[in-house]
């Protein structure tokens, strides 16, 4: 389970979503009759530095409006997963939690310990408008919605953060394509000693050739990027549908690597492991690990996510090298303005309600008065002053160390502030994010594949991949031969039947929607 | 068996290498070559202990990036206290560290009288009775409940939950350890024993005033073990104690060190949390964890001292 | 056996019955203890035969057979995992009993001094070492931060050998493994045979000393005969044990390294990985009672061996 939180990344790009069923409509209901007690709510990571007078300035207001409490168990990241499942399992009471599908969301589902928020929405006026329709539509599963979702912006897309400062100081102006970028690398290479001009940690290897819609090192994905990649939940395996499945009606999985796109990354991942691009010793370091090396200034760029994040590195890079600037390389090969990426929409996380011992009216009301700005505002970055001012309309300045998980409670994408260093680069590539209409939604994206009648099959594939995919994805071993050795593993591991399923699932899910 | 091996032949290596200057120094009495190796080997063993120790206390107290760089360090150049004023910031430290000497202070006695009694029980060969036992203590090392029904039987049916208890109570016995003591109290002379016998101790005196009184340094091994424990326990602390200021200090270390170490990649962390230095943080909460218990090692090891001379017997 | 100052136990003279009742008394909250959180809890391996689904708990899912032991009897990895499983642990297991076995004996030569106590106490530190940063220590001795080279590989360049790519090569990884289990546990172990080595009477040796034996001699041909009960209760306690992997530090060191596993991939690590996302508790637990199961077996035989050849050191 320690090993959840480094994926949540990866994995919530694989997610799928169901069937979406546009909620229009609805009757506003008149509610706060009836609701008490106190919202117990699982959260990830520990309590923030001032959050007793925070909950205690929260429950005054929550009292008043609708009469109930909050309160907030924190179980640190590395447990949380098997924590949170161990209290489903054992009907603890409580009214949310934190799921996702990359932790148990869907076999939460399955059991029928999740209530049905289908519908709900329509009765909290704050809450709606502030979740977007698109939203709630892909993140519906067959057209029933078991969480809200979580998201500080509309589309997610991985790139690279890489030193600015050391790209000026060699020549290079803004690099925008991949015959620039690799230029820089090699640069990097031979007149920075000691620099390493990619890391990555483990785990997250398959993002550097596999399209999510595009690989970090997949040159073809760069140009082309309309594909997104699909599994089976627990099973590593990754399958590419055809890209003409709208129009044929037949979806045609096929495992990465019968790709040519991602066969050419892995050839390239593997020159750059042996010209000494990628860190050699990826299997060792997590990602903490490389962000403490990219901050130490031995690692010229990492991966990145349109989270917001990336600025923060500067922190603690400024301290080992005073001059250090950063810039987001996006994997499109030209300007945002001319990309229109696919994407499923779907949120990394969601505020689940637990059916057995929950409330949901009671966690409705929560999750709606928490789409108000001002109680937004306390609850995510502390008291005005005391912990953090307004810079501007939509950023604000850290004053003390608080610090919530937003994500597991109530980001909402246009309430969300930034930090009031976060560069201009990162702020093209964040605005950008921000809006629906800059991506395409993808054939397959509201499609969650299944995996019960697959599970053994997907359990066993999970080790094919982890032995056999992964040293591909490092450049740790020779394409061809590796690629012979994985091949037949997958056969053994029933890669025939888990092929047939996807198949069977998503020409299913093609019909289904017309 | 490459490590059997590399020891002997060093073994053997060593002394004949050492006998020479050794028989120098201590020329007033002839050196044992026995002897003389042990040290060499012991002290040799010793380093490849204490470098690593070294390594980690320095570690601990060197700048992030000289560790980012390479790793290690032998001296703390340049020297930096951020990882321990990250772990002495924020939640309060005092009440984990009362949390802890309370769960390790009960818990040892507990688990340390109700390891040697049973254990006697066991080692007295009882018929009907000490087989079985063996069995029914034997069988609990390998097979295991699993994690729910523990945490329904804590939860829901002994309520223990918030409770320092709960900590101690699911840890109390260690099969292991009830074995180990057991092959401790079967070397027990028995003509001690016997003369007990003889002058009329019923079995309860016998246990009391002569087994346990021999029996110090098996029960400081206990005490060490058990106390290590306990003092390490977080995941109990997890599982049942759910309000922060009851907290046991390790549980305050692994939370703050799970969510330091993915704080970098973390929506919702400041940017300082990001910035925590992460391989000095893991030394640094190795020392903290070994400090305590290197300090009370010395304790149990007066009892190691050669504790039984056949004079007992007189007694 | 050169125990004569020691009546071997099976001649112990029994107690009484209604003295044997008192005894029971001591045992008491022992036997408390294991009957409400050892075996109270053993209800739930029930859950190995079901098809596990959260709501309906351990106790109210629905029976499904044997097709929890499916997954992994079925898997194609399985005999290379058994076998790894088995090699590994017989290594831990001699390797660290011989070392804390030799180290208690060495230490024990080491006499009264203040030597000897920061010697014991140093050798027992590794035992606190997390996997986490043992994992980092190799890595700086193996490959060095980033995988530029590490002090071993340092050592070797200077010494005109060729330096090796460590974390590619699955062959050294056991004896690597071994030399990591015998550095945290070398010292934990002699901790125990110390403690059994002062039950041992002065008088044995004094003895020994006016017929003219060596310390060497000393050693092996009278605290080492005295330790076997010791070493015996260690040894079958740990074949109980061999059909479990050392999850944690091998999952710390090896992580998902696909190209190690071929030597280091043992069940706990296998079950892990394929279940760590599905998290189906049925199966976990069938892998688990599958374990505990042939560990019996294998318990059972060492003590019907022991008793044969080594009675005085039967746990039985």
């Amino acid at each position: 389970m320690t090993r959840n939180f480094s994926r949540r990344h990866f994995l919530a790009l694989s997610g799928a979503a169901g069937l979406g069923a546009a909620l229009a409509g609805g009757m506003p209901q008149a509610f706060a009759a009836g609701l008490s007690g106190t919202s117990l709510t699982l959260l990830p990571s520990q309590a923030p530095s001032n959050w007793k007078a925070v909950l205690d300035k929260a429950n005054a207001a929550l009292l008043a409006e609708h009469g109930f409490t909050l309160d907030a168990q924190f179980i640190n990241w590395s447990n949380y997963g098997q924590q949170s499942l161990l209290k489903f399992t054992a009907g603890a009471s409580f009214d949310t939690a934190l799921q996702a599908l990359w932790l148990n969301m869907a076999q939460l589902q399955q059991s029928g310990s999740l209530a049905d928020l289908t519908g709900e929405l329509d009765k909290w006026p704050n809450l709606k408008a502030q979740i977007a329709p698109k939203l709630i539509e892909a993140n519906s599963w067959n057209g029933k919605l078991w969480g809200i979702p979580q998201v500080n912006s509309a589309g997610r897309v991985q790139h690279f953060s890489i030193r600015q400062d050391l790209a000026e100081k060699h020549g290079f102006g803004e690099i925008w394509d991949f015959d620039t970028l690799e230029r820089y690398f090699y640069t990097i290479k031979e007149k920075e000693d000691g620099v390493t001009p990619f890391g990555i940690g483990a785990n997250s290897t398959w993002v550097l050739a596999v399209p999510t819609p595009t690989g970090m090192f997949n040159q073809q994905s760069w140009e082309d990027p309309t594909r997104m990649q699909y599994l089976f939940a627990g099973s590593g395996l990754r399958f590419l549908l055809a890209k003409d499945a709208a129009t044929t009606g037949s979806s045609k999985p096929i495992p990465f690597w019968e790709d040519d796109g991602v066969v050419a990354a892995l050839r390239k991942i593997r020159k750059y492991h042996e010209d000494g691009i990628i860190n050699a010793d990826p299997f060792n370091s997590d990602s903490a690990t490389i962000q403490s090396q990219f901050q130490a200034g031995r690692i010229a760029s990492i991966w990145s996510m349109t989270d917001g994040l990336a600025s923060n590195q500067l922190v603690g890079l400024r301290k080992a090298v005073p001059t250090a600037s950063l810039a987001q390389v996006v994997p499109f090969g030209k300007p945002l303005s001319e990309v229109k990426p696919v994407q499923t929409f779907q949120a990394d996380n969601m505020v689940v309600v637990n059916a057995n011992g929950g409330d949901v009216d009671r966690a409705l009301a929560l999750q709606d008065w928490l789409s108000v700005k001002q109680n937004h505002d306390l609850i995510e970055y502390g008291i005005e002053g005391t912990d953090w001012e307004a810079a501007g309309d939509d950023s604000l300045n850290q004053l003390s160390q608080y610090a919530f998980p937003g994500y597991a409670l109530l980001w909402r994408s246009a309430l969300e502030r930034r930090s009031s260093f976060m560069t201009e680069s990162e702020k093209a590539v964040f605005d950008w994010a921000q809006d629906y209409d800059n991506f395409a939604t993808d054939t397959f994206a509201s499609f969650i594949p299944d995996v019960s009648a697959v599970k053994q099959e997907a359990a066993q594939m999970n080790n094919v991949i982890i032995q056999h995919a992964n040293p591909l994805f490092h450049g740790l071993a020779d394409v061809d031969a590796q690629l012979d050795k994985l091949k037949s593993a997958a056969d053994a591991a029933g890669l025939n039947m888990l092929q047939a399923e996807m198949e069977k699932q998503a020409d299913a899910y093609l019909k289904a929607r017309g | 068996m490459s490590t059997t091996g590399y020891n002997e032949s060093l073994l053997d290596h060593e002394a004949r290498e050492a006998d020479k200057p050794a028989a120098r120094r201590r020329a007033r009495r002839r050196p044992e070559p026995f002897t003389v190796a042990s040290h060499i080997v012991v002290t040799l063993f010793g380093l490849f202990c204490l470098i690593p120790l070294w390594m980690i206390i320095a570690g601990s107290f060197t700048d992030e990036t000289v560790l980012a760089r390479q790793g290690y360090s032998l001296f703390p150049n340049p020297f930096s206290l951020a990882a321990y004023e990250l772990l002495f910031s924020g939640q309060s430290l005092l009440n984990g560290y009362v949390a802890s000497l309370f769960i390790t202070l009960v818990g040892t006695i507990l688990s340390v009288s109700s390891t040697a009694s049973l254990a006697w029980v066991i080692a007295r060969r009882l018929p009907w009775i000490s087989r079985p036992l063996t069995v029914f203590a034997y069988v609990p090392m390998l097979f295991h409940g699993g994690l729910v029904p523990l945490y329904l039987l804590v939860t829901q049916v002994l309520s223990l939950s918030n409770s320092w208890f709960a900590v101690i109570l699911p840890i109390l016995l260690a099969p292991f350890l009830v074995f180990i003591t057991v092959s401790f109290f079967r070397q027990l002379p028995e003509e001690i024993l016997d003369a007990a016998r003889i002058d009329g101790a019923g079995e309860l005196r016998i246990f009391f005033q002569i087994v346990l009184p021999l029996s110090k340094p098996i029960l400081a091994v206990l005490g060490l073990f058990y106390a290590v424990t306990y003092w390490n326990e977080w995941f109990m602390a997890l599982l049942f104690v759910s309000d922060p200021d009851k907290y046991p200090l390790q549980l305050i270390l692994q939370n703050l060190i799970a969510n330091v170490t993915n704080a970098t990649s973390l929506p919702g962390a400041t940017a300082a949390q990001a910035a925590a230095p992460v391989y000095q943080l893991r030394f640094a909460m190795t020392v903290l964890t070994v400090g305590p218990i290197l300090l009370a090692y010395p304790f149990a090891q007066r009892f190691f001292v050669k504790g039984i001379t056949l004079g007992a017997t007189k007694g | 056996m050169q125990g004569k100052a020691v009546v071997p136990a099976t001649r112990r003279r029994r107690p009484s019955s209604p003295d044997g009742l008192v005894l029971l008394l001591l045992a008491v909250p022992g036997i408390a203890w294991f009957s409400v959180f050892a075996y109270g809890p053993m209800a739930g391996l029930v859950v190995a035969f079901k098809d596990f689904n959260v709501r309906d708990g351990i106790f109210g899912s629905p029976w499904n057979g044997f097709a929890n032991f499916r997954y992994f009897l079925t898997s194609g990895d399985a005999v290379t995992i058994i076998v790894n499983t088995l090699f590994l642990n017989a290594l831990f297991l001699s390797a660290s009993l011989l070392a804390g076995l030799i180290l208690a004996l060495m230490l024990n030569e080491i006499r009264g001094s203040l030597y000897r106590r920061f010697m014991q106490s140093t050798i027992f530190f590794p035992y606190f070492v997390s996997p986490i940063v043992i994992s980092i220590m190799l890595q700086v001795i193996l490959s060095g931060v980033g995988g530029s080279g590490g002090a071993l590989n340092n050592l070797l360049s200077v010494i005109d050998l060729p330096q090796l790519s460590w974390y590619t090569e699955p062959g050294a990884w056991p004896w690597i493994l071994t030399i990591v289990k015998v550095w945290q546990l070398g010292g934990y172990t002699s901790v125990i045979f110390l403690a059994a080595i002062t039950a041992i009477s002065e008088e044995v040796y004094e003895a020994a000393a006016i017929d003219g034996a060596s310390r060497a001699r000393m050693a092996l041909s009278i605290t080492t005969p005295l330790l076997l009960p010791t070493l015996g209760v260690l040894l079958v306690l740990g074949v109980g044990r061999i059909f479990f992997g050392d999850f944690a530090t091998i999952y710390a060191i090896v992580q998902d390294n696909g190209i190690l596993f071929p030597t280091t991939d043992v069940i706990d690590t296998y079950v892990f990985r394929s279940l760590r996302t599905i998290g189906d508790f049925g199966t976990t637990a069938a892998i688990g009672l599958f374990q505990s199961v042939v560990g019996f077996f294998f318990v059972t035989a060492a003590v019907l061996v022991q008793r044969r050849f080594h009675k005085e050191s039967s746990i039985l």
